[in-house]
């Protein structure tokens, strides 16, 4: 049966104890009462009681017969179920408490013996059986079958029964005996656990008028057999002991000298003589007997007395460390052996008196104990280990071979004894500590800073599987500590003084990732990324400042930044601190030369739109647009840069020169994402100026007005002023038959657009024209500026025409006259000849067409210097940016004074120099005041010129 | 024999301006330049044209029907006399 519950459990467990105390107690007296031979199981016969018994839990069931009974039919059953007693902790099923009331039949007699409480007098018995059969009236069933037919009879009514009978039981706890005795005759107790051995007789079959043995009521059973009547009744008669066993009086010592000599026979490493079986009964039978007390204290002085001659004999040994540790390790490892061996020989007496007993520790225990207090606490075996380990693990580390399981038994030896802490550790960390120092003071200037790394990296993996699994968390992380601290700790600022850039430059990303993560034990990364914003912003100065490099600056910030980016995300794991670091170092050097890299990016975008630039497919072209773009965000001058690019922009769109019109898009969209809708308001703008443009041209294509124009293939692009930078008016007289082009298409311009007008800009315009040379007919794709000088030509002969008239007839500005002349006389396609000949045009040239040009395209472009920028379009840029930038610096003027209503120049100066996010020079910062002043807003103090006032 | 030469595409480039105004005057009640749109547009040109009226005052059409919406008085914001398109 199983109980549900602990609680139930114990209650029953209570109850039981209750019994068989109670019931103990009758059958004693009923033996006594009726000299029924009491048959004890012997203890000083451990093994007849039972040869095939287990170890730890036996069961025996002991049947005497008495042949002479057999005889007479009947049969004379006593028996004792003997059940060593478990470990009460250890939980066991009470297997069977059978409260039976309705198999009343079966159930002829019980007994039950107490084994624990009186260990001595642990056997009683009594005696009724039942006839099953006409030839043997009285059966005996062993337990083990017993209790199968008991279990398969159970079900669970009866479950429910036993566990009413419990309570009843348990509700009538104060009753008498007599109605103990009552309950007691319903019920068939069976169990071994907690020590209690209860003795079941009977067959469960049994004849229908069996009867019930009730107590001490019952002194004699009369049995009748199944053939009732016909056969003399026959009369069983039970006698009591009338001496009871004794022990031995030598019984404790003898038992022990035969343990003795097997403790001894191991600890000298002899065959035991004893089996071991044997020996182990005899210290169950020992504790059994009491003796379980003695028995430990002979033992624990067994023990002892062993370790002493050990220690005898180390104290003796002169030898020294790995010598010295190899005996210690011998000892120890053997007295384990031993230790394990005695502890299975006494496990009895571990098992029960050792847990039952408060203040004793286990054989394993105080074997361990003993060598701590014996071995170890000789100072000078102490000293030799710790020393002897210490160095072991010294020349481990120097490289030196040695037994690693040596060290390894050592140090568990020593966490078994539990004065691993308290002898080991400290010194053991002193000592790295102090290795660790040389080592880093030697290495750190002997090797180069990558190979210092590696090493380091190499001795805190030796570090960490150093003792793997017997060091304590707490002396690893010390240990570690020791390498970090004299290692690296110590030395950071010199390695990254002395190695890093050099490592930097190399871009050895595995040794800046090493670094990296070495530091990142020591709390040594914002040193390194110091050092990491050093280097970019060295760098990036080197690159920023210089002027001859401008051309390359671009291209070789883009290159510098991926290389960083690289060693950022993959060495530094792309940590916050180090992409602010660059950040902000990046920041920092590209602001350096105020407007330049603005300019420069811009350019540099421009290269790339342009188009001519085949070697760039979509996708790269867009991942360089990206690139640039992050450098672009570093720029603080994004007015100048805004410039540069719609300037740029608008000759791309103009002259139609534009390398993709996605990637303009594209382009745009990403300036708007980064600097917001404003920013691209105007360069939005021109796009659609370029739209409506076209749409403009197909409506007038599609007019009566455009058949007008004849066979000219005239385009204009309407702009609006705004949008556009703003250009220098370029005069220039039109050749007529263009002229009335241009006018036919603005009176239809103005036809649909009602309140405008426009204005002619020449310097952006393009055009092709069809030149019959002698030699050839070739289309010359011109300026409008180079166009109408090559018209001046038309029909000239052989006649040429001087600067003067050139100038006079075309009206075209000085110096852009000069230009496109050059172009056209001194260019790759001379299409005109110069006399004098030379590269530079003067005024007093002549020029004439020539005659014998020739090439071998049929479309041929003549670069006109005017697309390339000229000082004058650079200065007025910048020039214009200024402007832009005045409003700026007079907003913040104004905000501030406003504020602050009286403030000294100096601190004006400053305050604005934190404000503006551009570059200015204090000069330009003091007119812009001067005009804040001629225009009201603010006065200087009458007092004290330098202090201005905010005029409200 | 002498140079022939004969033009056959054209590309020029023409900005546009508001008529009768100089560029650098402001609309009275944006005080953005009429080159610039109002503020509530973004691209000067057709989409943000002027108006003027009849008193010679002119705005962005934007502006003034704006003004003209919030003020029932319907006067010109520069004269204070009934405002007047003029066609």
């Amino acid at each position: 049966m199983s109980i549900d519950t602990d609680a139930d459990t114990v209650i029953v467990f209570i109850l039981i104890v209750v019994f068989s105390t109670l019931f103990h107690l009758l059958a004693t007296y009923l033996h006594r009462f009726f000299f029924l031979p009491l048959v004890t199981t012997s203890p000083l016969k451990p093994s007849s009681s039972s040869s095939s018994s287990s170890s730890t839990q036996t069961s025996a069931v002991v049947a005497a017969r008495s042949s002479s009974l057999r005889n007479s039919s009947t049969i004379t059953t006593i028996t004792t179920i003997t059940t060593t007693g478990e470990s009460p902790s250890k939980k066991r099923k009470p297997s069977t408490i059978a409260a039976r009331p309705s198999d009343s039949s079966s159930i002829q007699g019980t007994s039950a013996s107490s084994s624990t409480s009186s260990a001595n007098q642990r056997s009683s018995s009594s005696s009724s059986t039942s006839s099953p059969s006409s030839a043997l009236p009285f059966k005996v069933l062993p337990v083990n079958s017993l209790e199968n037919s008991f279990a398969r009879a159970r079900d669970i009514e009866e479950q429910k029964r036993r566990r009413q009978a419990s309570k009843t039981l348990n509700d009538t706890d104060s009753m008498s005996t007599d109605s103990h005795n009552n309950l007691f005759a319903n019920a068939a107790i069976g169990s071994s656990s907690g020590g209690i051995g209860v003795g079941r007789a009977g067959p469960r079959t049994g004849t229908p008028n069996s009867t019930l043995v009730n107590g001490a009521k019952t002194a004699t059973v009369v049995r009748r057999t199944g053939v009732q009547g016909k056969q003399p009744i026959k009369k069983l008669v039970i006698k009591n002991f009338t001496v009871t066993p004794q022990l031995p009086k030598d019984y404790e010592l003898e038992t022990w000298k035969v343990l003795q000599e097997a403790v001894r026979a191991i600890q000298e490493s002899r065959p035991v003589p004893t089996s071991l079986e044997e020996l182990y009964k005899t210290c169950e039978n020992l504790c059994h007997q009491k003796y379980a007390d003695s028995t430990y204290n002979r033992l624990k002085a067994e023990v002892d007395s062993h370790v002493r001659t050990v220690v005898e004999s180390l104290s003796a040994d002169q030898t020294e460390k790995e010598p010295f540790l190899e005996h210690v390790h011998r000892a120890w490892t053997d007295h384990c052996r031993q230790l394990i061996m005695i502890r299975s020989i006494f496990l009895y007496l571990d098992r029960t008196f050792v847990l039952q007993t408060l203040g004793v520790s286990s054989i394993w225990e105080m074997g361990l104990e003993l060598w701590r207090t014996l071995v170890m606490s000789q100072p000078e075996i102490r000293s030799k280990v710790i020393g002897g380990i210490l160095s072991l693990v010294d020349m481990d580390r120097t490289g030196d071979a040695v037994s690693q399981p040596l060290i390894l038994s050592m140090l568990r030896m020593l966490s078994d004894i539990h004065l691993y802490t308290s002898l080991f550790e400290t010194p053991f960390l002193q000592a790295s500590w102090s290795f660790y120092h040389v080592e880093g003071g030697e290495y750190a200037t002997k090797l180069t800073v990558p190979e210092y790394l590696r090493h380091v990296n190499k001795r805190l993996k030796e570090e960490t599987h150093r003792f793997e699994g017997y060091l304590d968390k707490s002396t690893r992380r010390g240990l570690i500590s020791a390498v970090e601290g004299e290692m690296l700790q110590r030395w950071s600022d010199n390695l990254l003084q002395k190695g890093f850039e050099g490592v930097m430059v190399a871009h050895n990303l595995a040794d800046l990732k090493l670094w990296h993560d070495l530091l990142a034990r020591v709390n040594g990364l914002e040193k390194l990324s110091f050092h990491f914003g050093n280097y970019v912003k060295k760098t990036g100065k080197a690159l920023v400042i210089d002027p001859t490099k401008d051309d390359t600056m671009v291209e070789d910030l883009l290159t510098f930044k991926q290389g960083v980016d690289e060693v950022v995300s993959k060495c530094f794991n792309s940590s916050d601190l180090f992409l602010n670091v660059l950040k902000e170092c990046f920041e920092a050097f590209v602001n350096i030369r105020q407007n330049k890299p603005a300019e420069l990016v811009a350019k540099y975008l421009d290269l790339r739109l342009r188009s001519g630039n085949k070697e760039l497919s979509d996708q790269d072209l867009e991942s360089t647009l990206d690139r640039v773009l992050i450098l672009f965000r570093y720029i603080q001058g994004k007015d100048v840069f805004e410039a540069f690019y719609k300037r740029d922009l608008a000759k791309r769109l103009l002259l139609n020169k534009s390398a993709s019109f996605d990637a303009e898009k594209s382009m745009l969209s990403k300036l708007k994402a980064e600097c917001g809708a404003g920013f691209t308001t105007k360069l939005e703008g021109m796009f659609k100026d370029m739209d409506t443009s076209k749409d403009i041209m197909v409506n007038f294509r599609a007019s009566k007005m455009h058949n007008k124009i004849g066979h000219l293939d005239l385009h204009v692009n309407v702009l609006t002023q705004g949008n556009w930078p703003t250009y220098p008016p370029a005069e220039a007289n039109i050749p007529d038959q263009i002229s009335q082009c241009q006018e036919i298409f603005k009176e239809f311009y103005l036809s649909k657009h009602k309140g405008k007008r426009l204005n002619w800009q020449n310097s952006l315009g393009h055009s092709v024209v069809k030149a019959n040379f002698p030699l050839g007919t070739k289309e010359l794709q011109l300026s409008l500026f180079q166009a109408i000088i090559v018209l001046l030509f038309n029909d000239t002969g052989d006649s040429s025409l001087s600067y003067k008239d050139i100038r006079q007839q075309s009206n075209i500005e000085q110096k852009e006259l000069s230009r496109t002349l050059q172009s056209l006389a001194c260019g790759k396609y001379r299409v005109l000849v110069k006399s004098p000949k030379s590269k530079d045009v003067s005024e007093t040239d002549e020029f004439k067409f020539n005659k014998d040009f020739t090439a071998s395209l049929t479309r041929i472009k003549i670069n006109s210097i005017q697309l390339k920028e000229t000082k004058e379009e650079n200065a007025s840029t910048n020039e214009r940016i200024f402007q832009d930038r005045q409003f700026q610096v007079d907003a913040a003027i104004v905000r501030i004074m406003k504020t602050r209503k009286q403030l000294s120049h100096t601190l004006l100066i400053s305050e604005l120099f934190d404000q503006l996010k551009f570059a200015i020079k204090p000069t330009d910062l003091k007119k812009r005041i001067e005009s804040l002043i001629d225009r009201d807003y603010l006065e200087r103090d009458k007092n004290d010129q330098s202090l201005y006032k905010y005029v409200a | 024999m002498g140079l022939k030469i004969k033009v056959k595409r054209w590309h020029t480039v023409a900005f546009w301006e508001w008529n009768s105004i100089d560029s650098s005057e402001v609309c009275g009640i944006c005080q953005s330049p009429f080159d610039a749109c109002c503020a509530d547009c973004k691209i000067p040109g057709d989409q943000c044209p002027l108006l003027w009226g009849k008193c010679k005052h002119c705005f962005h059409l934007h502006c003034i029907s704006k003004w003209l919406e919030t003020n029932n008085d319907g006067i010109c914001p520069l004269d204070r006399q009934p405002f007047e398109a003029a066609t």
